[in-house]
């Protein structure tokens, strides 16, 4: 049972405790639909007991190589949770998101404007396009991590090609020592600048949190 | 206890709703007499070719076609942030002049810059800034 009702904004940054609810899976089987989610919960005060953990200590963390054996023994109770991990952390107001573009990873949250290293091909400015590779997915306590990627379906994150600028020119000048031939290099490279428009983090389908939870062996 | 309003200035992000082209006018010049005008006003040229079309694609323009006798011909990119781009194209044809103009209209306005990193926010940090006393209790 993780206490999500105990974010107090105290004026003492409340201690956090770290849980792994991870739900990654090991080579041999492979859900169709999963949910990795690893969660950070907040305590208030140190007394305060949580029903999972001991309220005093902080357990040390345990490595992911162990979670497998829970996964397989107990698939509902883990879907579910990580299914409540999940809108735990679309409830929280800020996210940020990991998202691949042309093998570039960038950080970004809503209303970002990312200028790519590169001019996009077979788009206009104005365009909206929809990013789907998504490697990490995040709020202040929650962190999503995908395995390489997050399942598209859980988010919707779009972004608007608002300008095609380059560079300013610069150049380099090449010469050899004891030469007086001097060789001038321009370079004015172009750059696409995208705005993201919007983060959304879509409700899991119960069908497919279902089959999230009895996971298949491939 | 009063309740005042907070002081609140609107961030610009153009794009996030609506996304509103930069560039409000073009200004097209060209010399009756001078060669190098060639490609912008001949039969065959930009200004019968390529600008009806350009013109129809990009209603947002206002698109103005002035001679300017004795200049070399010019686009002049007027935009909203205030600014004005000048790009000359004596003796370019007709396919590069509309590279120019597309160039225009996809730009800005804003000055060219070095940009080392590639995401801009306004945004505060999602995480919140590190404290070395919260977190993972680090175990020696």
């Amino acid at each position: 049972m993780l206490l999500l009702r105990t974010t107090q904004r105290s004026v003492l940054r409340p201690q956090v405790i770290q849980i792994y609810s991870f739900l990654k899976s090991t080579s041999s089987t492979t859900p169709r639909f999963s949910i990795p989610i690893l969660s950070r919960t907040i305590v208030t005060s140190p007394h305060l007991r949580i029903s999972s953990i001991p309220a005093e200590t902080p357990t040390p963390i345990s490595p992911p190589s162990e979670a497998p054996p829970t996964v397989q023994s107990d698939p509902a109770p883990t879907a579910h949770n990580s299914l409540s991990l999940l809108t735990a952390l679309n409830a929280q107001p800020s996210k940020y998101i990991m998202v691949k573009i042309q093998g570039f990873t960038f950080l970004v949250t809503t209303g970002d404007k990312v200028v790519l290293p590169f001019l996009l091909k077979d788009v206009r400015v104005g365009d909206t396009l929809r990013l789907t590779h998504a490697t990490t997915l995040g709020s202040r306590d929650y962190t999503m991590k995908g395995n390489p990627y997050i399942d598209e379906r859980l988010f919707e994150c779009r972004a608007t090609i608002i300008e095609e600028t380059a560079e300013p020119l610069r150049k380099k000048e090449k010469k050899k020592r004891r030469t007086r031939r001097t060789k001038t290099v321009k370079s004015k490279h172009r750059y696409s600048v995208l705005i993201i428009k919007e983060l959304v983090i879509n409700d899991v389908p119960p069908a497919l949190a279902t089959a999230a939870g009895s996971s298949t062996p491939r | 206890m009063p309740v005042s309003a907070l002081q609140a200035v609107s961030k610009s992000r153009n794009g996030v709703g609506a996304f509103i082209l930069q560039c409000k006018r073009m200004e097209f010049n060209f010399c009756d007499w001078a060669g190098s005008s060639k490609g912008m006003r001949h039969d065959r040229s930009f200004l019968k070719h390529s600008l009806p079309q350009f013109a129809k694609e990009n209603p947002q323009i206002e698109i103005i076609v002035a001679p300017r006798p004795n200049k070399i011909p010019i686009i002049r990119g007027v935009y909203i942030n205030g600014r004005e781009k000048v790009i000359a194209v004596d003796g370019l044809e007709i396919q590069q002049i509309l590279q120019k103009a597309q160039l225009l209209r996809d730009s800005s306005g804003a000055k060219l810059k070095r940009i080392t990193k590639p995401v801009i926010s306004l945004n505060e940090s999602v995480r919140g800034m590190f404290s070395p006393f919260h977190g993972e209790k680090h175990v020696i």
